[in-house]
């Protein structure tokens, strides 16, 4: 693999910056780890959920007499088990839902609003018994028409979701029913006086198409609701935190009645942050008076969790002839799916954040449509829209004879550079240093093969950004006998975060790697952690460790004084694991410390909890290289090199794997993916036959430059490296084929079929 | 899954009984298609709910192939794909079956198919494939594709029913003229494969000549001749694990550098595996070059009869057709 690392000037650094392997590693490529579907308990039962065929009905009678009295079956719930909550918002990660919608969207309640909404569950014996029970269950469906276009959705006469859903418009309420859930505007300067100034404006608009994270684990949730009132939740989460207080909420009980102990995690992607099948199995259970499993199968997840948005987004730039880009407009549509919320705040805020563009004016709309409740899927809200922005900004070198890293440096933000919501850059951010790492790279200053009569080769580049969410973290460490620490964290581990925690711990006590023992709590073992998301548990979960350490140290200097009887104004020194007294040789190593500990008044243990208010920002410039074959549509990607502003890599392999995963997902999302109803809104593609993420064979080995800016609020200058990854591949493919076929590519997925039918048409 | 029966076979005889004193029961061979179908839970009026699986593979000598020149190739229908495709007298003999042995799905699935289920496999229309739509083919009285998403269905010989044959191994083996042994309540026979394949006019809800209690046990591929060039192509959305949009198998003899037969096949544009016999009478008795293969493929696709959605796979035919044409050349 073709790796650049830039080391940051401070390379002092002991374990960070090695590769050591994962304390996860071996359960995990042993098949031992226990992932959500592994749970198994006495007595457990099978959990099955029945789903709705309409993409739009009111239910008006749910008869589940006969599936009740099926031999073998435990429990038959509807709705009217769950309690009906307010409109409180719910905790879901980068995406937003109220209490309520959350509470419909797990079990329709008067109507069903996409096809696979949950209308009945079934716990029974063995699956295939609670299957032929959800058989027994009838539903008297009044189909409505659904509503699936987006544009059709946003018109005054269109078919109505929630009857009584209002626009918040501009941040008032308007007094008319509506599908559009929100109008929200970043306005900066006076874009009409900037586009008078321009002499080249670009304008065109982009769509997009509902697209899964396609994490390999589906969901999966056991529930114990105890004789005495206790429930447990054995479940595969990037949130064991939120779900245990949205099922609180959810099933209406206090928080300490809830316990979510988290499994291994099988891919989240944000996929993993809402509740779906967690408090049906907690009701099944309570009904049941037995644990119950549910496991989602992966045409239940495609039809019914919580996949991306489709998006349509018009952009109008405008430019002088030296490049300087003097106003921008955007008006973004995203569906939100069945309920409001979806992330397409964050997409207007991010798609002009890497330039210093005067004027600004970004209206965004959250769309209600007869499609599952979107999440957020990895840098939510920012690739649809980085499609727009990036592909037109290409477009608009191309019509300016510019260089596209030219132009993206001449108009580069800056610290004081404030975004569309007027907050300034307060840190260094590594934009220009992106820009310059792909233009200095091998692959850039390769020249291209030659295209040949059917095959036309084609180069394309793009810049991603995306804020990081810093949130809450907090953990604790034991220092045992022997000179090692466990460590007690509550982030569920996706991308290898044992290691990048247990690391800057290690680090930060200066003692080996190894000596580090990481695990992941349940709700009740540690403090309250935010969800393994955002990017941010290397980032907050790193100063946290740090702050552990520090607290580590002082109790280790003070031990240390016990033993060597000195007084309080004494100086002891704690350095690379090492603790110094005044006196000469007066020294002591962590284990020999460690080993005394009984000695001087029992363990050690040391503990952390942090919110900090600064994260660090994060930018990837990405270039691509492709063959389009005009004959059959098929794209081939033949280099693709990823540069990105990572802070500091805490272990560089994982962060390389990180941004190789992002840019598979984007090329995914580019070329292929989509998700394709039919005119009743029913998911015909609900396989990974026919939803086609990319293979290996589909992508080359994915080049990563890693640029160091530190972050300098974090202790070691970390920077979230996990989401912005996957927000360049959707413009820098679509450039690439444009440059290869003279044509502009505005809508996704550039699939063989779109290709043929454009140049053929 | 609901729970079906199970019935190991201990012979063709026993296989072929048991067929036929069970109504709903149906063979086994890899699985890797019918287990799917099964979970699914397609059912229809004319598509039952399969309750006994009649495993195949526990039929002794039913797996296995034998190469002879004078004789050619013969394989067991329960061979698996990845053992053929490796096979080192196919490769040699028949470079193209081999290359049409490795293209179905993932290794790990050629790994479990065999070769006959492969030929008998069930079609992919994504109606079909969804429990919730009672179309024509499961007994209904609807095509969903006429009116929906059709991007994946036939541009040629459709009619009441839209599907496209899914095998990848089936033009290969049209191609090299290959016939099907079939076992059944009154013995064995040999058909050709070209007579194998039936399409909606003749019965919706079949892809095969075969009864219910009919088996295919064998495929038997003449010995390669000399002179003969052959090519095979398969046009996808993705590299691997993904249907053909179209593919192209084709067999040329070459004389004088002039084409004195052909067989081309495709799959993936009709309800069964589809002869392009325009083709093959442009090109008869001509030496092929880029006018003539573009000629030919245009005058084949002259028949061709897009829905909504699919017009791209006439373009996609064309140019795989013109390139099994210029790659035997
Ligand atoms: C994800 C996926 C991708 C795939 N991609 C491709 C592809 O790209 N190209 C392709 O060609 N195929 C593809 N397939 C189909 C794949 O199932 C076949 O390629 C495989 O060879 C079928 O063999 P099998 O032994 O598993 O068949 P089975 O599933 O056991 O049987 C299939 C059908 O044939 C019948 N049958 C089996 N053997 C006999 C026999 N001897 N006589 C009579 N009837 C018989 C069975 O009753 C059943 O109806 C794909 C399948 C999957 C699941
Ligand atoms: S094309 Fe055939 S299989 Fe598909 S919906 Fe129509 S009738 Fe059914």
């Amino acid at each position: 693999m073709v790796t650049t690392t830039r080391p940051s000037e401070k390379t002092t650094h002991k374990v960070i910056g090695t590769r050591p392997i994962r304390p996860d590693g071996v359960d995990k490529v042993t098949g031992r780890a226990i992932y959500g579907a592994d749970v198994t308990l006495p007595g457990l039962l099978i959990g099955k959920v029945l789903r709705s065929p309409f993409a739009h009905a009111r239910i008006r009678n749910i008869d589940t007499g006969a599936a009740e009295r099926l031999p073998g079956v435990r429990a038959v719930i509807t709705a009217a088990d769950l309690p009906d909550p307010d409109k409180g918002m719910a905790d879901v990660g980068e995406a937003s839902a109220t209490y309520r919608d959350l509470s419909h969207n797990v079990m329709a309640r008067d109507k069903a609003l996409y096809q696979g909404h949950a209308v009945a569950a079934v716990a029974a014996e063995s699956a295939s018994i609670a299957e032929q029970a959800l058989a027994l269950i009838t539903v008297d469906y009044e189909p409505l028409p659904p509503v699936l276009d987006l544009v059709e959705a946003m018109k005054d006469d269109a078919p109505l979701l929630h009857e009584d859903l209002r626009t918040n418009e501009l941040g008032t309420l308007s007094d008319k029913p509506s599908n559009i859930a929100a109008h929200a505007r970043f306005l900066k300067g006076d874009p009409a006086a900037g586009f008078a100034e321009a002499d080249v404006i670009v304008e065109r608009t982009y769509t997009t198409t509902m697209v899964h994270q396609g994490y390999i684990e589906p969901h999966a949730s056991t529930a114990y609701w105890n004789a005495d009132g206790k429930i447990t939740i054995w479940t595969t989460t990037q949130a064991p935190f939120a779900i245990r207080d949205n099922v609180a909420v959810l099933l209406n009980v206090p928080v300490s009645r809830v316990k979510v102990i988290p499994t291994e995690i099988g891919g989240g992607f944000g996929g993993k942050l809402p509740p779906y099948v967690e408090p049906l199995a907690a009701v099944l259970s309570r009904k049941s008076g037995a644990p119950v499993k549910m496991t989602m199968s992966r045409t239940e997840e495609l039809q019914a969790s919580g996949p991306t948005s489709g998006s349509r987004t018009h952009v109008k730039i405008g430019a002088k002839r030296d490049g300087t880009i003097v106003a921008v407009e955007a008006s973004l549509a995203y569906e939100a799916g069945a309920f409001p919320g979806s992330s397409v705040r964050f997409g207007s805020l991010c798609m002009f954040a890497p330039y210093d563009i005067p004027n600004m004016q970004l209206d965004s709309y959250d769309v209600v449509v007869n499609k599952p409740k979107v999440a957020a899927y990895r840098a939510p809200g920012s690739p649809a829209a980085m499609f727009a922005s990036e592909s037109a900004l290409d477009e608009l070198a191309e019509r300016l004879g510019m260089d596209p890293i030219e132009l993206r440096l001449k108009n580069s933000a800056k610290v004081g550079t404030r975004m569309a919501n007027n907050i300034p850059f307060q840190h260094p951010v590594g934009n220009v240093k992106v820009l310059e790492a792909i233009r200095e790279s091998d692959h850039w200053r390769s020249p291209l093969p030659e295209s040949t009569e059917t095959r036309k080769i084609g180069r394309g580049l793009a810049m991603g950004f995306w804020p990081n969410a810093p949130l809450k973290s907090s953990c604790f460490a034991t220092v045992n006998p022997d000179g090692s620490v466990t460590l007690v964290e509550g982030n569920p581990d996706i991308g290898g975060t044992r290691a990048s925690l247990a690391m800057q711990l290690a680090e930060t006590l200066g003692i080996p790697y190894e000596k580090v023992i990481p695990q992941v709590a349940d709700t009740e073992t540690v403090g309250y952690n935010d969800a393994t998301g955002g990017s941010r548990t290397t980032f907050t979960g790193g100063i946290a460790v740090y702050e552990l350490g520090q607290d580590i140290k002082q109790q280790l200097i003070e031990r240390a004084r016990i033993l060597w009887q000195l007084n309080p104004e004494d100086a002891i020194v704690y350095e690379d694991g090492t603790i110094r007294g005044p006196k000469e040789g007066q020294q002591l190593s962590f284990d020999q410390l460690a080993a005394q500990l009984f000695k001087t008044g029992g363990p050690v243990v040391g503990r952390a909890s942090v919110s900090p208010k600064h994260v660090g920002f994060a930018f990837g410039c990405h270039v691509v290289d492709l063959a389009v074959d005009i004959e059959t549509g098929k794209v081939e990607i033949l280099r693709y090199t990823a540069a990105q502003d990572v802070g500091k890599a805490v272990h560089p392999s994982y962060v390389e794997g990180q941004i190789q995963g992002g840019v598979a997902q984007g090329i995914g999302w580019a070329l292929n993916e989509e998700y394709v109803y039919d005119e009743q809104g029913r998911l015909v593609n609900a396989s990974f036959l026919d939803y086609r993420m990319p293979t290996s064979l589909d992508l080359p080995m994915i080049e990563t430059i890693l640029v160091e800016e530190p972050h300098p609020p974090h202790p070691f200058g970390v920077r979230g490296v996990g989401e912005v990854p996957i927000v360049p591949p959707l413009a820098a493919v679509a450039n690439a084929i444009s440059h290869a076929l003279g044509h502009r590519f505005t809508d996704l997925p550039i699939s063989p079929r779109r290709i043929i039918e454009t140049l053929y048409p | 899954m609901r729970s079906v029966k199970y019935y190991a076979a201990t012979s063709w005889g026993d296989a072929v009984a048991t067929l036929a004193k069970y109504p709903l029961a149906k063979p086994l061979a890899g699985g890797s298609d019918l287990l799917g179908w099964i979970k699914d839970d397609l059912v229809g009026p004319k598509e039952p709910r399969w309750e006994i699986l009649v495993d195949l593979r526990t039929i002794e000598g039913a797996s296995g192939y034998r190469y002879s020149q004078g004789d050619g190739l013969r394989i067991g229908a329960l061979t698996p794909l990845s053992t053929l495709e490796t096979a080192k007298e196919i490769v040699e003999n028949y470079p193209m079956l081999a290359k049409a042995f490795a293209a179905p799905a993932s290794p790990n699935i050629r790994n479990v198919g065999t070769l006959g289920g492969n030929i008998n496999q069930r079609p992919r229309c994504w109606y079909l494939r969804g429990p919730e739509f009672s179309c024509y083919k499961k007994g209904g009285d609807f095509c969903f594709a006429v009116t929906g998403m059709n991007q994946y269905h036939a541009i040629l010989d459709g009619e009441l029913c839209y599907i496209v044959h899914p095998s990848d191994t089936a033009p290969a083996l049209l191609a090299f003229d290959a016939k099907a042994k079939i076992v059944g309540p009154r013995g064995e026979k040999t058909v050709p494969l070209s007579e194998y394949f039936i399409g909606p006019r003749v019965d919706v809800t079949r892809e095969t000549i075969l009864a219910h209690d009919e088996l295919m046990t064998e495929i038997q591929v003449p010995a390669p001749q000399p002179g003969v060039k052959t090519a095979y192509f398969k046009a996808t959305n993705r590299e691997t694990y993904d249907f053909a949009i179209v593919n192209v198998a084709s067999w040329l003899k070459i004389k004088d550098n002039l084409v004195e037969d052909s067989r081309i096949y495709l799959s993936g544009v009709a309800p069964t595996p589809y002869r392009a016999t325009i083709v093959e009478q442009t090109i008869k008795g001509k030496r092929i070059d880029e006018a003539l293969a573009r000629q030919a493929a245009d005058q084949q696709m002259v028949r061709a009869r897009p829905m909504s959605d699919n017009a791209y796979k006439v373009d996609i035919a064309k140019a795989l057709i013109r390139r099994a044409l210029l790659e035997a050349n």
